[in-house]
């Protein structure tokens, strides 16, 4: 018998085809579960501590996992979340870099059988993901907001620095701030800006406006490390006694600075709650449990200089 | 023969393929989510229909300042309600007292009750965040398709307080008149601090 180059062809991508099926819905019941922790960027220390608090809580649950930096970039992410579900991952804690361009992903996850658990920032769509643990940045920021009406005594002009555009915190954040200020016709906005949740951007950007308005009184910036960028602008250019900065997040820095008196007020953010109530489900997911909230937001606790003590980084003392 | 068995073979497995990788939807459906939902219609209606026959069980504020003396695990499970995780949760409180002083962000009240009797604030000109959507757990994060629609509900809520409840009020209410009022409020359950409780109003009466 003799087969012909076209049959072998054939013959070999047939084969292709079932390994590639095998390989999508391998299921071994012996090996242990494993969650791959895909997070936007690790060059940010609250992602890393996201990040590690998530491998923390689901090596406490007796489950491996590794950590994947997308860098900010939704194409790299894709390349994690198909290494992710080719390599047997059997959960995803999943940190979105863009609440549009991360659906798909999800999407193809959760069609290959894997679950996906978004912590921190969301992606819009309710039922790709199993379940969305959320900072609930938008109250977060009503807070904050009203604190900066209460301290400008409803007068002044302020600089908003915005963080990633494709990003739903920055517009959750910015919204929630707007729905208070915006009642305010003292309070006016001279300059709206993204800085891209970059600290080195947030100054080179305020520097920038300063130039054209050099009589600010108060910048609201949608992450502390914006706000510390922001206060660095503000005190090489002598300002910082007299702008206030309000930032968001809670990070360990800008925590120290409400102590000293250097930013006003933050936004507290709880990562440490959010990684583990997404490993918990995951852990729940594997146990058998299928019936989750969509959403889960995670409340966010105004900081300033009267109750900074009940505070530490990313979250209480 | 088995040339056409070969390409129909072909064919149906390309348009196999071509099928599972490309879907259309309308751009309408997609965008229905956000553009679709009325926010001031929700509120309205959840105001009318869930929210004012739930005043109805709103704890009075002396018995329940006193309840988080002594039990604060209690007043927390049995009164409060919050959509997440976190400490920060919502009460519907109700009570009566004399006015203090008006003032130009709140109305300061001396609480009258059987209980505690503190000094409450009643807010006149903040009127933002989530306290009087949460507050009676009668709305659920889950029916909404994306977060801004639930923000959106809280907002217009608070539109309804600042034009409807409050102008008639603040109008009328001088020092030491009467008053029954309905509000909630946002505690933090591990750094509680009952010294300064700020009510955002739900119903207010000048009982004269």
């Amino acid at each position: 018998m003799r087969f012909s180059p076209k049959y072998f062809i054939a013959l070999i991508l047939v084969l292709f085809w079932f390994a590639l099926i095998r390989c999508k819905t391998r299921q071994s019941t012996d090996e242990p579960k494993k969650m791959a922790i895909v997070v936007s960027t690790l060059n940010n220390p609250w992602f890393v501590f996201l990040a590690e608090r998530a491998a923390a809580k689901a090596k406490e649950l007796g489950y491996e996992s590794k950590v994947f930096d997308s860098q900010n970039n939704t194409s790299l992410e894709t390349d994690h979340f198909e290494n992710a579900i080719s390599s047997g991952y059997d959960a995803i804690l999943f940190n979105p870099t863009d609440a549009d361009g991360s659906v798909v992903n999800v999407k193809n996850a959760t069609a290959a059988g894997v679950p996906v658990f978004c912590m921190d920032r969301e992606i819009n769509s309710t039922n790709a993901a199993t379940s969305q643990i959320l900072s609930d940045s938008y109250s977060g920021c009503v807070t904050i907001a009203k604190y900066f009406v209460e301290t400008l005594n409803k007068n002044g002009k302020y600089v908003e620095l915005l963080g990633l555009v494709g990003d739903n915190n920055t517009w959750n954040r910015s919204k929630g701030f707007h729905s208070v200020v915006d009642h305010y016709a003292g309070l006016k906005m001279v300059a709206q800006q993204s800085a891209d949740f970059d600290r080195n951007k947030a100054m080179e950007v305020l520097e920038s406006i300063l130039q054209a308005n050099p009589d600010i009184d108060a910048v609201f910036c949608g992450n502390d490390a914006m706000a510390m960028g922001a206060y660095q602008a503000l005190a090489a250019a002598g300002k910082s006694d007299k702008v206030k900065v309000f930032g968001f997040d809670g990070a360990e820095d800008v925590v120290k600075s409400i102590q000293d008196g250097k930013i006003k007020a933050t936004g507290m953010q709880f990562p440490e709650v959010m990684a583990q109530t997404a490993a918990t489900m995951a852990d729940q997911y594997f146990k058998g449990k299928r019936d989750f909230p969509k959403k889960m937001p995670v409340a966010v606790e105004m900081v300033k200089k009267d109750n900074v003590d009940n505070y530490a980084a990313y979250g209480k003392k | 023969m088995k040339k056409i068995i070969r390409y129909v073979a072909s064919l149906v497995l390309v348009a196999l393929v071509a099928y599972n990788s490309v879907y259309f939807k309308k751009l309408d459906e997609v965008k229905a989510g956000t553009a679709s939902f009325n926010a001031a219609k929700y509120a309205s209606e959840f105001w009318t229909k869930k929210l004012l026959p739930h005043t109805t069980r709103a704890i009075e504020i002396g018995q329940l300042l006193t309840l988080l003396q002594t039990d604060k695990n209690k007043a927390f499970s049995d009164y409060s309600h919050a959509l997440g995780i976190g400490n920060v949760r919502y009460f519907l409180v109700k009570g009566s007292g004399t006015v203090q002083a008006v003032e130009e962000n709140q109305v300061l009240v001396k609480v009258a009750s059987e209980r505690e009797k503190p000094e409450v604030i009643l807010v006149t000109e903040f009127v933002f965040g989530n306290a009087v959507r949460d507050a009676s757990g009668e709305i659920d994060i889950n029916e909404f398709t994306n977060s801004m629609d639930f923000n959106n509900v809280s907002a217009e809520i608070n539109k309804i307080i600042r034009e409807k409840i409050i102008p008639p009020f603040k109008s009328k209410v001088k020092r030491g008149d009467r008053i029954n009022f309905i509000g909630a409020i946002e505690l933090n359950k591990e750094h509680l601090n009952t010294r300064s409780i700020e009510i955002i109003p739900v119903d207010l009466k000048i009982t004269n």
